[in-house]
């Protein structure tokens, strides 16, 4: 009730300067996160000025940040229709194992491997999404236990030991190799990334998965096949972290059992931190990416400064917390705009002569938190 | 409270004769916002159990002098007395409950408990007593001489009215003498209002004071006292109803007199049927046979429950009916199609739940109008130029009238009649043969109502069917070419010419007993 009151006296007091505060937050929250970018590249430019920017580091840094982007992309596709995909970091650590295991013991060309794994990444997803669509279970559930499984998998078929990945082809190595001054994985990413944006932003079935996310039971009364697209996005997700784990194979030479679920988590963060930004309140590719490189960044700056290894951990985790924080707080401040935009509109109406549709100030009585 | 046996009118006007101080006195309330006037010097007494109804039309400044009085905002100018004594809202909660439209009832939790989070959980020994729990509940329904639903229900098993009334009698537990009720009818159908109605009765009998913020004029009628009409931020008149009459009524909030537009549509004649229905059983109700003529604007009304909402749904594909036949131009409609399959066909339907059926929230007016590309009957994958859309967005603004022509703005922004706007929008502009709208005008005020018909009689005069599912009888009286009365999933009249009157359609639907408001 108080924050109410505050916040219409706010902008009734505010009232010559609520257009460009307005505009100002509306900058702000769409560009909030290419700010935060540019300065943390400033602050540690400007602290580590040898180091930070030299090509090494940068490169390091896209190298061994392109996993967690590819994997923070795939967790967004079903996000974009609030499902959670909890299964991406066992599916990544299952295809690094099976990429290298079946080199290393079955002696099978690496590109057929990749294929293989690369179909089965679709099959697992399918099996998310069915799971999701068609028997309705939680999509938490549902994928924490599929990625349960799927750790199970990875440990059976290396009996818990560390595959090492003798004379691997160095076409397979090369794969996250560094041509030209750019880092292949990064090109990748980059691929994956473009067509994302343009299904998400630019094609009617990329709006699709938005529309569902806000409203299932209106999506479905306006033709949109809910179960079809959810099933879509999980195998979407699947193919995407078959390609991350390929990636982290040719990356690390070896086939670890344990590594992968430990990607979840800073893919997860970077998604919903994204979501704070761009498109405030939804997820989307250019904030993902975006927050995946402050994420990177800020914790490679803060390592050449000295910290230790374990402070990455609280990055990731006290990032989830903010973003989340920060997005919820951008829903508070859109519901007082709603407030906002109300009022103004209402003076409007009340100024036009009889007749004029006016509006309904009921919405903003009835809204506030 | 009061003593029982009072004669209906008898509290107000004897409090009225004898110049008794009003509950609540109003006097020259004035509100500024960025220096134009949302109320201007605005009038209004409330007497002891006086139901006393504030209409206008939406930016007429009901909204805000309800929130001066809630004390969300503060008045610039004039005074607020009760019982003569001048008040604070800013400052001070007075003793006045606020009923809105949404009644923020928890449907999982019981009849009880919902009245305990209002009113507090009674306790034994710090733990909850839910026997007290229980009995508080009746308590208080009995106190207001309402019968009381079993406390252990949970309310999502109460019918809309019972919900309402829930609400109502939830809020004047607080020991208040005052409730300020936001367009409670709203949502709720013929006979459920009558219900209601009685309540409120009740409560003017028993002493309280009720102002009825509402937009439907006909339901006024044998229920408020006293009328207050603002237009423009400012007091028009205060009059008893008794010497008003609707169309006054309609003059004073709109400043001019309404040409009932009486549209010429598209003669039917003998061609085929846009949609002809036949022997069609849903959920083991039935048989339905009918049919909608190019260029006709069919109702399909009936009481809650009657099963004319499924009747739509089913010919949009989202009810499966039991068995029968239905034809779109002739061409028989596959039983298994579902949505997607009868959209391509040229069904179009608009969803009676605007928040949980038709808005995406937190989405913008342009994703909210170009939702899905099936309506359009666009590609899923083809490419969608940003500036291409922006302006065929824009040209949509315009042609609805919504306001603001923003498509940008989250659909959350917009006044409840521009929503609905934008939702007719969505469906009106595709090529449909057919077009069922449920309550197409539900919420909306005066202006857009018009607007939202005249857009639905195009429709008709470009040769398409529409069939109006609506629980507004006025509305269907005014819209419809005729009308079908749904009772029991079965067609019980079928009404046009001159017998298509909001009479006979309450009549109709409520099967036999003629008389309709009378209590």
């Amino acid at each position: 009730m108080a924050s109410d009151q505050t916040s219409s006296l706010a902008v009734a007091a505010a009232a010559p300067a609520v257009g460009v505060g307005r505009r100002l937050g509306e900058f702000t929250a769409t560009y909030g996160l290419a700010l935060v970018f540019v300065l943390v590249m400033v602050l540690f430019g400007l602290l580590r000025p040898s180091t930070f920017f030299s090509a090494i580091n940068i490169n390091t840094i896209l190298v061994g940040q392109s996993v967690t982007a590819m994997l923070a992309l795939a967790e967004m596709i079903p996000l974009a229709t609030r499902q959670f995909d909890l299964s991406v970091g066992f599916h990544l650590g299952m295809a690094q194992v099976l990429i290298v295991g079946l080199q290393v013991q079955y002696g099978v060309p690496w590109p057929v491997a990749a294929v293989a794994i690369l179909l089965l990444a679709l099959v697992v997803g399918a099996v998310n999404g069915v799971l999701v669509a068609r028997f309705g279970i939680d999509s938490f559930i549902a994928t924490m236990g599929v990625g349960t499984l799927l750790f199970g998998v990875s440990n059976w078929y290396s009996g818990g030991q560390q595959i090492t990945g003798n004379n691997l082809p160095a076409s397979f190595t090369g794969l996250t190799g560094i041509y030209l001054h750019i880092p292949l994985p990064a090109v990748f990413v980059a691929v994956a990334a473009v067509l994302l944006w343009i299904v998400t932003e630019r094609l009617p079935v990329g709006r699709s998965l938005y529309v569902i996310g806000a409203n299932p039971r209106a999506a479905e009364l306006t033709g949109i096949r809910i179960e079809r697209h959810i099933i879509g996005t999980f195998t979407a997700a699947g193919f995407l972290c078959g390609v991350a784990g390929i990636m982290l194979g040719s990356l690390l030479q070896t086939g670890t059992p344990s590594v992968g679920p430990e990607y979840l988590l800073p893919a997860f963060a970077a998604t919903l931190l994204g979501a704070t930004s761009i498109h405030p309140g939804r997820v989307n590719v250019v904030g993902t990416l975006l927050a995946v490189l402050i994420l990177a960044f800020s914790f490679s700056g803060v390592q050449q400064l000295g910290a230790p290894f374990y402070v990455q951990y609280f990055f990731n985790g006290g990032i989830l917390i903010i973003a989340v924080g920060l997005s919820v707080y951008a829903a508070q401040r859109r519901r007082r705009a709603a407030t906002a935009a109300d009022t103004s509109l209402e003076l409007k109406a009340g100024s036009r002569p009889a007749g004029g549709e006016g509006r309904k100030a009921d919405g903003a009585i009835r809204n506030p938190g | 409270m009061a003593a029982g046996g009072a004669a209906r009118h008898s509290v107000a006007e004897h409090a009225m004769e004898a110049g008794a101080v009003p509950t609540l006195a109003i006097d020259g309330l004035t509100k500024r916002f960025f220096g134009t006037l949302a109320l201007d010097r605005v009038d209004l007494t409330l007497q002891r159990g006086e139901i006393h109804a504030l209409i206008g039309e939406n930016g007429a400044g009901k909204s805000t002098l309800i929130k001066c009085l809630a004390g969300i905002y503060q008045a610039d100018g004039g005074e607020i007395r009760l019982h003569g004594a001048r008040v604070e809202p800013w400052l001070h909660e007075l003793p006045i409950s606020f009923v809105h439209q949404d009644l923020g009832l928890v449907d999982e939790l019981s009849v009880g408990e919902n009245v305990a989070l209002v009113s507090g959980f009674p306790r034994r020994r710090g733990l909850i007593d839910w026997r007290g729990v229980w009995s508080q509940a009746r308590a208080i329904y009995a106190a207001m001489q309402v019968e009381a639903p079993d406390p252990r229900l949970p309310v999502g098993t109460l019918g809309a009215a019972g919900r309402a009334i829930l609400g109502i009698v939830r809020a004047l537990a607080r020991r208040s003498e005052i409730v300020v009720l936001d367009e409670p009818t709203a949502s709720l159908p013929e006979p459920d209002a009558q219900h209601l109605f009685q309540v409120l009765r009740t409560l003017r009998a028993s002493g309280k004071g009720i102002i009825y913020v509402s937009h439907r004029l006909n339901e006024l009628a044998g229920l408020a006292d006293r009328v207050t009409v603002l237009r423009d931020g400012r007091k028009v008149r205060t009059a008893r109803l008794a010497d008003t009459t609707p169309k006054a009524l309609v003059r004073d909030m709109l400043g001019r007199e309404i040409g009932m537009a009486a549209t010429a549509h598209a003669a039917g004649g003998a061609s085929q049927p846009v949609l002809a229905a036949s022997g069609l059983w849903i959920g083991r109700r039935g048989p339905v046979d009918f049919e909608i003529a190019a260029g006709d604007v069919v109702g399909l009304v009936g009481l809650r429950g009657a099963g004319q909402q499924d009747i739509g749904r089913a010919i949009f594909g989202a009810v499966r009916p039991d068995r029968g036949e239905l034809r779109l131009d002739g061409v028989p409609l596959s039983p298994v199609e579902g949505i997607p399959e009868r959209i391509a066909r040229g069904i179009a339907l608009l969803a009676g739940d605007r928040g949980r059926e038709s808005a995406f929230s937190g989405m913008s007016v342009q994703e909210n109008m170009l939702p899905s590309p099936h309506i359009g009957g666009e590609a899923a994958w083809r490419w969608v130029a940003p500036g291409r859309e922006r302006r065929r967005i824009a040209a949509r603004l315009e042609r609805f009238d919504v306001r603001p022509r923003n498509p940008a703005a989250l659909i959350d922004w917009l006044s409840g009649g521009n929503q609905q706007k934008v939702f007719v929008g969505r469906w009106l502009e595709s090529k449909a043969r057919l077009f069922i709208m449920e309550e197409p005008t539900a919420g909306v005020d005066v202006g857009a109502k018009f607007a939202i018909h005249q857009l639905l009689r195009d429709a008709a005069a470009r040769g398409a069917g529409v069939l109006v599912v609506s629980s507004d009888f006025e509305e269907v009286a005014g819209l419809c070419d005729r009308a079908l009365v749904i009772g029991r999933g079965r067609i019980t009249a079928d009404l046009h010419g001159g017998d298509l009157s909001v009479d006979n359609l309450i009549a109709c639907s409520s099967m036999g007993r003629e008389e309709s408001g009378a209590d």
